[in-house]
């Protein structure tokens, strides 16, 4: 569904992506296993044209230029050059790393300023379904999401992406920052995701250990070049990973 | 084939980051120029301009000083929308010490200036611990304030102001006195930034929270750039008191406000070189607008946003680009 070709990302000299090439199938839970400054971040603006936009504001400010070349194809459409509002249309939608949130507004008004786009009844059906994901959420209902907790409000900036039903969801880093016990509830919460709307999702993440196990194929990228593949299943016996990633 | 816009710093910068700088005359003049241009530049422009120019040239140096004493609050976290604060306490100070008491300029100007920086720190205290708009729309009353307590109470001359106030030695003196105090304040203002305390002030600029962990009281650094910035501020009030020979309500004017944080928008923040560089600009700009009439301030506030649109760095910083590095087109290599 998703196809990555050759992507190249240059941040003034600097080499963020170096011909990276992967793709994502339909229905797939997909994770791009890396550790810190080995570009996932810039994988994940790049794939939802987020980039586009930071390109644009450093060259109107002269300061360091971004570089793209290579080809994003989505269901089969070039959207290398898509404005990252179409892609949304288009039904990529990205939660940001760091659980960025309207501080202002309680949990309800950031549930529905994302779901802007929706009809008044789906984002009452799909309100529902991210309170049933996230229980935690529904007694903070009226809440200001500046006084949530660090993990509620990571609970809420994923829900804040599932509530335009995208047809591929990318979480960047969405484990950083909760407890173990967060993490685990909030990696079961994406596998029921998958198994109950059949959404394709497409994980960044440097705690490999809890994401592992739920994902059907991995990538592992290192200084922006990918290094290794394979199924979840496959990653988790590599020794290298095992080294790298777990401390065994 | 794809190719990318490369930058990189210029072999000459390279060469003359440290020691070695000393082994050429090239090295040291790039170093040395960029420095030596105000100070040529002042002295060669007192010469040669017309008794008109040089009085454009005197406020020129007045905004330039008010844009450096804006850059440095803003390098310290408070954006101020007031330098008519600064500007009109200076005035009023140097006027009353000079009408009532009979003060010469020699005493006036000094004493308004430190008296100045005081009261404007003071005055500003309370709202030291705001940020942001809140800080800037507090700067931006108490100007507007002041002129309305002048004017109601009818102190200080009421809506006529004081005039016949003692005038500077000669046109001369006038020139150079206010040279050598933009030039003192410019050089001091970026040496001061390079030091430890203008790291905390950018420090709290950045992260104030950071600072605070650090055990350091932010609210006293921050009264202390106040007072430099309004100190400097002050001094270009009692100067222009005493050129004009005349203070009243307008040293209050929203003029001195805008127009020194418009020369440091266009220059460039964050530098002091950007904003003496656009008040050096926009002051001579809007005097050659001024055979236009009404169309003057059309034509400048088009300027303005051309500028702000096209380069939102400021001219100096883009200048500064250039003259450091270079680019060109380089293969992407596989």
């Amino acid at each position: 569904m998703l196809d990555i070709k050759n992507l190249m990302v240059f941040f003034e000299n600097a080499l963020a992506l170096n011909d990276l090439s992967m793709m994502v199938n339909e229905g797939e839970i997909v994770g791009v296993i890396g550790s810190n400054s080995a570009g996932k971040t810039t994988l994940m603006n790049t794939v939802s044209g987020l980039i586009i936009d930071m390109k644009i504001k450093e060259q109107r400010k002269g300061g360091e230029r971004i570089t793209v070349y290579g080809q994003i194809t989505f269901q089969g459409e070039d959207i290398t050059d898509v404005k990252p509002n179409d892609r949304v249309k288009k039904g990529i939608v990205l939660s940001r790393e760091r659980h960025p949130i309207f501080p202002e507004s309680d949990v309800m008004e950031n549930l529905k300023i994302a779901g802007h786009m929706k009809k008044m009844s789906e984002l009452r059906e799909m309100t529902e379904y991210v309170f049933q994901l996230f229980p935690a959420l529904f007694d903070l209902k009226k809440r200001r999401a500046g006084f949530l907790s660090g993990g509620e409000q990571q609970m809420l900036a994923i829900g804040m992406a599932l509530i335009v039903k995208p047809v591929l969801l990318l979480l960047d880093e969405p484990l950083l920052g909760l407890s173990p016990h967060l993490q685990s509830a909030l990696v079961k919460a994406i596998k029921n995701l998958r198994s109950e709307s059949g959404i394709t999702i497409l994980i960044t993440e440097q705690f490999a250990r809890p994401v592992l196990p739920i994902i059907d194929r991995g990538y592992v990228i290192e200084n922006g070049m990918l290094t290794l593949t394979g199924t979840g299943a496959e990653l988790m016996e590599n020794p290298e990973i095992k080294a790298a990633y777990f401390g065994i | 084939m794809k190719k990318r816009k490369e930058r990189i710093d210029r072999g000459i910068k390279v060469r003359s980051e440290d020691i070695f700088a000393l082994c050429s005359w090239r090295e040291m003049l790039y170093l040395s120029s960029p420095r030596l241009l105000p100070i040529v530049g002042l002295l060669v422009l007192s010469f040669v301009l017309s008794l008109y120019w040089q009085k454009v040239l005197l406020s020129v140096s007045v905004i330039a000083l008010l844009a450096i004493s804006w850059d440095l609050l803003a390098q310290s976290g408070m954006v101020s929308l007031g330098q008519a604060l600064f500007f009109g306490m200076g005035a009023y100070l140097a006027a009353i010490m000079n009408h009532y008491w009979g003060w010469s300029p020699f005493l006036t100007m000094p004493m308004a200036t430190i008296l100045g920086g005081l009261f404007c720190t003071v005055l500003l205290l309370p709202v030291l611990r705001l940020r942001g708009i809140y800080f800037a729309m507090v700067t931006l009353i108490l100007p507007i304030m002041l002129v309305r307590v002048i004017e109601a109470t009818r102190i200080f001359g009421g809506t006529e102001g004081i005039s016949g106030l003692t005038p500077l030695p000669s046109r001369w003196f006038e020139l150079y006195i206010i040279i050598v105090a933009l030039l003192a304040a410019f050089f001091g203002f970026r040496r001061l930034m390079g030091s430890d305390f203008g790291l905390v002030l950018k420090g709290i600029n950045d992260n104030d929270r950071s600072v605070m962990n650090a055990g350091i009281n932010i609210y006293w650094f921050k009264a202390q750039a106040l007072f430099i910035a309004g100190s400097v501020g002050a001094f270009a009030g009692a100067f222009m008191t005493h050129v004009y020979m005349f203070v009243g309500m307008p040293v209050f004017a929203l003029d001195y406000s805008i127009l020194p944080i418009a020369a440091a928008i266009v220059g460039g923040t964050g530098t002091f070189a950007g904003a003496m560089f656009g008040a050096f600009l926009l002051v001579p700009l809007s005097e050659i607008l001024r055979g236009l009439g009404g169309l003057r301030i059309v034509f400048y506030g088009l300027f303005l946003v051309v500028f702000i649109v096209a380069l939102p760095e400021g001219i100096f910083h883009y200048i500064q680009r250039k003259y450091h590095q270079f680019e060109r087109w380089v293969e992407v290599e596989k």
